[in-house]
C-alpha cells in the first residue's frame, strides 16, 4: 500500500477517533515508519577504510564509512570521520575533510578523458579513449624532443608531495625540462626563512601545544593554516589541556580574524610592517637584557658586531635593532602603541617557552621574506629553537629512494636550458619556482616559448592574479594537458583533460611536510572503487613515459603507481624505528620499550607491515630529539644566523655571474628592489613595502584570507561549505568585502550595499559588510569562491579577489605579493 | 539510567564549524539554495553563533556552538499536539517525523531556535544522493526536524551493549557526530548522572553555565566560559 502524506493524515484521524490514548499514537508512528522506508538510502553492509584526507595540505588521517548495498551490491561512501590512530588528527576532522564526500560525489566531476573541440576556454569537449588521449600526448612530446625543445615542456603543480611529486620531477628529469612550476607560493617563502637562518630548505614547524606563549604574525592558526585540525587540537590543548595552566596567544594582523578573535590580545598593525614591529620587540628584549644569553652566545652568529678574516667590521643584530628600531619610531610606522610593543616584548621574553610565528599575513608583501626573517629572529633571541614549545623541523619518513635516472642526450640538452621563470637568477635568487614571472615569459616569448603544459592540481586561471585576468595568455602554449578531476578554470583552456581519481578513490603516500617534528607517513587508499572512467595520474605518467620509449621509458620501469608505492615503503618497514599508527596507550607502551632499548615490531615481513599500514592508516616515528642543534643548524657557521651568510653568498654569486644584473652587488640589489645597503641587506630589517596603486586615488589596502571552509580552491563546489563560508559573519552563500564602519560612513556605504571594489588592475562587484574588526585603511575579501568554472555550486556564489591583485612580488623570495594592492570603493 | 548531556568549552572552541558539517552529513540535513537561505530557511541542527562587540581597535568576537539544548523541561514537548516531540526516559528529546503534522508549535515554543521546518522536499543532485546516511530517514515537506543528540548512534551503542548484556557506558561508547569530529575537543559528551564522566565533572565546574537558564528549561547542554 502506498500512502500519501495527506491520505495518511486523514487515516490517522480515523484511527485516533476509534482508539484514544498515547499507546495507539505510538503504534501508528511505528506503522508509518514503514511507509518512509522507501525514502531511506539503500541499506547494506558497513565497512570502514583508513585513508588520508587531501582537501588541504594538513594530511589528516580519516576513516571512511562505506555501505555496500544488499540489493545492488554497490559500495558507497557515506561518512568521513577522523582516524583515532593518526597522530595528526587523532580522531578529529575539519569541515573540509567532512565535505570530501561532496568531492567524491561531485555531480559535475569529469567522467573520463576529454578532447577539446571548440575554441580555447569555450568548454566544448568530446570524450576520447584513454589510449587515444595518451597517444596524442606522446606524439606531441616526441616531436618536441626530436626538435631539441624538450625544455619547453612546463609542469605546473599545486600541493603535490611524496612519491607523486617525485614522479613528476623524475618525468621532467628524464624527459629533459627544468620547468617544474609550483603554485604553492606560500610554502616557498616559508622554506626560504629557514634556509637563510638555519641552512635547511624546509618550512618552519612548531611544537604549538607545549608552548606557553604564541606570538603570531598573521598566521591563520584557526583558519586555513598548514594543518587546521592539528592547529585546532594544539589550540585546545594550549588553553585547557594542562590543569592550572592556560597558554597565551597574541595575534598581530590588520583585521580581527578568527585567530585574532580567539587570541588573548589582538594587535592591529599597518599592512606590511610586521617585520618592523618584530624588530622593535627585539629592541626591547635586547636593550632590557631579556634575551636568552646562553643560547645567543653559543648558538647564534652575527648578534654582536663582528670582524671577518679580512679585518672588516660588520654590523651585528644587537646594534641594528638598538639603533634603527626604537619603539617610538616603529610605533609611528606600524600604528601600534609604544606601550603595547614594550609590554608584549616583555611578556614574550619572560614566558618560556614562547614561539613567534610568521605566516601569510606577514609574508604576502613585497618585503615578505625580510618580515619572516625578523619574526624568526625573535625565536632565536629567546632560544625557542629546537626546544619543546618552540620551532622544530619536520622529519621525513625514510622512503626507499627511486633508482637514479639515466639521462639521454636530449634530456641533458633540455636540462641545460634556463628555467622559463628565471627562478634562481636575479628574478628571484632564492626561489626554486617563481610563478610571478611566468606571464611575462609567455607574453614576450623570452627566454623561450613553451610548447606544452601539464597541470597537476594547479589552477592558475583562478589562483594566479595575472592568469585570472588574462587566462588567454595560456592559449599561446600549443598543448595543454590537465589532470584535474574537476572542470576548473584552467582546464577549460586545456586541449586534453585526463582526469585523475578523487583522493577517496586512489592509492597514494602522504608524508607530512610542515606540521611538527616527528616523521609521519599516511597511506591514502581507495574508499570505494573509481566511480568513473578516470585514471591515476601516476599511472598515466608511467604510460606516457613508456610511450616515449628510450631513456624516458627506462626511467619508468613500473607497471603502475601501486608498484612504485609498495617498493618505496620497503625501507620504512626495514628501518627498525617507528611504529604502525595505533592507540595512544599502545603507543606509550611501545615507546617505553624503545626507551629501554627494545624495538619490538608488530610485523615480521613486509607483507605484514603493508597490511597493518593499510588497516591502521600509516606509519610514524614518535621519537623527536629536541635540542639536537647540530641537526638544526646547517649554515656555514653551524649556528643560527642573524647575519645570513647564505644570503650573502647567493647574492654575491649572482653579482659575479650575471651580465643581466650589471654593476655587481649594487646591480643585483637594484634588480631585486631592495633598498637597504651594506650589512643590513643580510640582516633582518624593515624594507618599506611597495604597493600597487596611488595612495590618493586608491586609499585602501586590500587583504585576503582563506577561511576554514575554503582552504583549497576546489572546495567552493561543496554545498555544505558554501552554506557556512565564514564563521565571523555567518552568512550562507555570501562572500562580502569587510569595511570598517568609520570608513564606510565616509563613503556613504551602508551594511549590505552593493559596491565596486576597484584597483589599478581590475574591479569587482561585491556586497559590503561593516565590521568593527578591521583597520579603517584596510578592506578584506576572503579567497576561495567566485569561480568561473568548476561546477554548479562553485559558479553560483562568491567573488575572486585575485582579480584585483596587481603585479607586485617579493622579488627576493620569488613569491607574489598578494596583499600589496591598493583599492577604492564606490557605490554600485 | 544514563542522563546524556553535553559540555561545550568555549575556551577550546575555535569556530571551525566541523560540528556543523558533520551534523549535516550524519543526519542527511538538506542543503538549501542561496535564495532560500536568504529567506532564513537554512537548516543547521548544529550551528555556530558569532557575536562581535566593541569598536575598533578594541573589538572582541565570540563563537558559540548551538545544538539542541536537550532540556529537562522541554517547551517543545509540552506544546506538541501529536506527541511527535518526545522526551525519552534517558532525557533525550527527539522528534518522530512520522507523527509530525507540521503545526510548528514547537518552532514557536523553543527559546533557542533549534527546530527547523521543511518548507520544501529535500532534493539532492543524483550523485550526491549516493552519500546519504542509511541510518537516518530523509524528511519530507511539512515536517519539523531538529538535533536529537544523534539518537541513531545511541541505538547502535545500545544494541552492542545488549549483546554483551550490560548498559551503555557513560562515556566514550556513544557520542553524537559533532562531539566525535571536534578538532579542539571543545565538545564533551557523557552521562551527567555518572560522577566519573568528564562531562558531569565539567558541568559542575565554576566556569559552567547554561543558556537562558532563568527560563526554567534546565538544558542538558552546559557551556564553559572562556578564561
Amino acid at each position: 500500500m502506498k500512502l500519501t502524506r495527506r491520505g495518511f493524515l486523514g487515516w490517522t484521524g480515523a484511527v485516533a477517533a476509534a482508539a484514544a490514548g498515547a499507546q495507539t499514537v505510538r503504534a501508528i508512528g511505528d506503522l508509518q515508519a514503514a511507509t518512509y522506508e522507501a525514502e531511506l538510502p539503500p541499506r547494506g553492509i558497513e565497512g570502514w577504510v583508513a585513508s588520508v584526507c587531501q582537501q588541504c595540505p594538513g594530511g589528516c588521517g580519516i576513516l571512511v564509512r562505506t555501505i555496500t548495498g544488499v540489493e545492488d551490491g554497490v559500495k558507497r561512501a557515506v561518512k568521513i570521520e577522523g582516524n583515532p590512530h593518526h597522530p595528526i588528527s587523532r580522531g578529529s576532522i575539519c569541515p573540509k575533510g567532512l565535505a570530501g564526500l561532496q568531492a567524491l560525489y561531485d555531480p559535475d566531476r569529469l567522467r573520463g578523458p576529454l578532447k577539446r573541440t571548440g575554441g580555447r576556454g569555450q568548454g566544448q569537449w568530446q570524450p576520447v579513449s584513454w589510449d587515444e588521449a595518451i597517444a596524442t600526448v606522446v606524439q606531441h612530446l616526441q616531436g618536441l624532443r626530436a626538435r631539441g625543445e624538450a625544455h619547453t615542456l612546463l609542469l605546473m603543480a599545486g600541493q603535490v608531495r611524496g612519491l607523486m611529486q617525485s614522479l613528476l620531477l623524475r618525468f621532467l628529469d628524464a624527459y629533459g625540462s627544468p620547468n617544474y612550476l609550483s603554485t604553492a607560493s606560500g610554502c616557498e617563502a616559508a622554506q626560504q626563512t629557514l634556509l637563510l637562518t638555519q641552512g635547511i630548505a624546509a618550512p618552519i614547524a612548531s611544537d604549538l601545544e607545549n608552548s606557553a606563549y604564541i606570538l603570531s604574525f598573521g598566521a591563520g592558526l584557526l583558519e586555513a593554516g598548514w594543518s587546521p585540525v592539528r592547529q585546532a587540537r594544539a589550540y585546545g590543548h594550549l588553553r585547557q589541556g594542562t590543569p592550572g595552566r592556560r597558554g597565551r596567544l597574541v595575534q598581530v594582523e590588520p583585521r580581527l580574524s578568527v585567530t585574532a578573535a580567539k587570541a588573548d590580545e589582538w594587535i592591529p598593525v599597518r599592512p606590511g610592517t610586521d617585520g618592523a614591529l618584530a624588530l622593535a620587540m627585539a629592541h626591547v628584549i635586547v636593550s632590557e637584557g631579556l634575551f636568552d644569553r646562553e643560547f645567543v652566545e653559543a648558538w647564534t652568529f652575527g648578534f654582536e658586531d663582528w670582524r671577518d678574516p679580512a679585518g672588516t667590521t660588520h654590523l651585528g643584530f644587537r646594534s641594528l635593532v638598538l639603533n634603527d628600531y626604537r619603539p617610538e619610531a616603529v610605533s609611528a610606522v606600524t600604528g601600534v602603541p609604544i606601550q603595547t610593543i614594550v609590554r608584549v616584548a616583555r611578556e614574550f621574553a619572560a614566558t618560556r617557552p614562547a614561539v613567534a610565528l610568521a605566516e601569510r599575513g606577514a609574508g604576502f608583501y613585497t618585503n615578505g621574506l625580510y618580515n619572516r626573517l625578523a619574526i624568526h629572529a625573535l625565536n632565536a633571541l629567546v632560544g625557542s629553537i629546537e626546544i619543546p614549545g618552540g620551532t622544530v623541523i619536520q622529519r621525513r619518513p625514510p622512503l626507499t629512494p627511486l633508482p637514479p635516472v639515466t639521462r639521454d642526450a636530449a634530456a641533458v640538452r633540455g636540462l641545460a636550458a634556463p628555467r622559463i621563470d628565471g627562478a634562481g637568477t636575479s628574478n628571484s635568487p632564492l626561489a626554486s619556482s617563481a610563478l610571478p614571472w611566468l606571464p611575462e615569459a609567455l607574453r614576450t616569448g623570452s627566454p623561450y616559448r613553451p610548447n606544452a603544459l601539464f597541470l597537476c592540481y594547479a589552477n592558475p586561471a583562478y589562483s594566479v592574479p595575472e592568469f585570472v585576468r588574462s587566462p588567454d595568455l595560456l592559449d599561446r602554449i600549443p598543448l595543454i594537458v590537465s589532470f584535474s578531476p574537476f572542470p576548473d578554470e584552467t582546464s577549460r583552456h586545456a586541449d586534453l583533460i585526463l582526469p585523475d581519481h578523487t583522493y577517496l578513490e586512489r592509492w597514494q603516500d602522504d608524508p607530512i611536510e610542515a606540521t611538527w617534528g616527528p616523521a609521519v607517513l599516511g597511506l591514502r587508499q581507495p574508499a570505494i572503487p573509481p566511480r568513473h572512467q578516470t585514471r591515476h595520474t601516476g599511472d598515466v605518467l608511467i604510460q606516457i613515459a613508456q610511450g616515449l620509449g628510450g631513456a624516458v621509458a627506462a626511467a619508468f620501469p613500473w607497471k603502475d603507481f601501486g608498484e612504485v608505492l609498495k617498493g618505496s615503503l620497503r625501507d620504512v618497514a626495514g628501518t627498525q624505528r617507528g611504529l604502525i599508527m595505533t592507540t595512544p596507550f599502545e603507543e606509550a607502551r611501545q615507546r617505553r620499550q624503545a626507551d629501554a632499548g627494545f624495538w619490538l615490531p608488530t610485523y615480521k615481513t613486509f607483507d605484514e607491515f603493508w597490511s597493518q599500514v593499510a588497516e591502521r592508516g600509516g606509519w610514524w616515528d614518535p621519537a623527536y630529539s629536541f635540542g639536537d642543534r647540530e641537526r638544526a643548524f646547517r649554515t656555514a657557521s653551524g649556528k643560527f644566523e642573524f647575519f645570513s651568510q647564505t644570503l650573502r653568498q647567493r647574492l654575491e654569486t649572482l653579482a659575479r655571474r650575471g651580465p643581466a644584473s650589471g654593476g655587481g652587488l649594487e646591480g643585483v640589489l637594484r634588480a631585486l628592489d631592495i633598498r637597504a645597503r651594506g650589512d643590513r641587506v643580510f640582516l633582518p630589517h624593515h624594507e618599506a613595502p611597495r604597493f600597487v596603486g596611488d595612495e590618493k586615488e586608491f586609499p585602501l589596502h586590500l587583504i585576503m584570507s582563506k577561511p576554514m571552509s575554503l582552504a583549497s580552491t576546489r572546495t567552493a563546489n561543496h554545498a555544505w561549505l558554501a552554506e557556512i563560508p565564514d564563521v565571523r559573519t555567518s552568512r550562507p552563500w555570501e562572500i562580502a568585502v569587510e569595511i570598517n564602519p568609520e570608513t564606510a560612513h565616509k563613503l556613504g556605504v551602508k551594511d549590505g550595499d552593493e559596491v565596486w571594489l576597484e584597483s589599478p588592475a581590475g574591479r569587482l562587484r561585491l556586497r559590503a559588510r561593516l565590521y568593527q574588526g578591521i583597520a579603517p585603511e584596510v578592506v578584506h575579501v576572503p579567497f576561495g569562491s567566485g569561480h568561473g568554472a568548476g561546477g554548479r555550486f562553485a559558479e553560483a556564489w562568491g567573488a575572486n579577489p585575485n582579480r584585483l591583485v596587481g603585479g607586485e612580488a617579493d622579488r627576493l623570495a620569488g613569491t607574489p605579493a598578494l596583499f600589496a594592492t591598493r583599492v577604492r570603493i564606490t557605490k554600485a | 539510567m544514563a542522563r546524556w548531556g553535553m559540555v561545550i568549552d568555549l575556551d577550546r572552541c575555535t569556530g571551525c564549524q566541523a560540528c556543523v558539517v558533520t551534523c549535516k552529513a550524519e543526519n542527511n540535513v538538506p542543503v538549501v539554495t542561496p535564495r532560500e537561505a536568504q529567506a532564513g530557511r537554512l537548516m543547521l541542527w548544529m550551528t555556530v553563533i558569532p557575536e562581535v562587540e566593541g569598536e575598533f581597535p578594541r573589538v572582541r568576537a565570540r563563537f558559540t556552538p548551538r545544538p539542541c539544548m536537550q532540556c529537562d523541561h522541554p517547551p517543545c514537548v509540552k506544546v506538541c499536539p501529536v506527541q511527535a516531540m518526545t522526551k525519552s526516559p534517558e532525557g533525550t528529546v527527539s522528534h518522530v517525523f512520522a507523527r509530525c503534522i507540521g503545526c510548528r508549535f514547537c518552532v514557536q515554543a523553543c527559546p533557542y531556535g533549534v527546530t527547523y521546518f521543511n518548507w520544501q522536499a529535500p532534493t539532492w543532485p543524483k550523485d550526491l544522493r549516493e552519500s546519504l546516511n542509511p541510518d537516518f530517514a530523509i524528511r519530507p515537506t511539512g515536517v519539523v526536524e531538529m538535533c536529537d543528540f544523534c539518537h541513531h548512534r545511541l541505538q547502535h551503542a545500545r544494541e552492542e551493549a545488549r549483546a554483551e548484556e550490560r548498559d551503555v557506558r557513560g562515556e566514550g561508547e556513544y557520542v553524537p557526530a559533532c562531539v566525535q569530529a571536534c578538532p579542539a575537543r571543545a565538545l564533551i559528551f557523557g552521562d551527567l548522572d555518572d560522577p566519573n564522566t568528564a562531562a558531569s565533572n565539567l558541568a559542575h565546574s565554576p566556569r559552567a553555565f547554561r543558556m537562558l537558564e532563568d527560563l526554567g528549561t534546565s538544558p542538558k547542554v552546559y557551556y564553559l566560559k572562556e578564561g
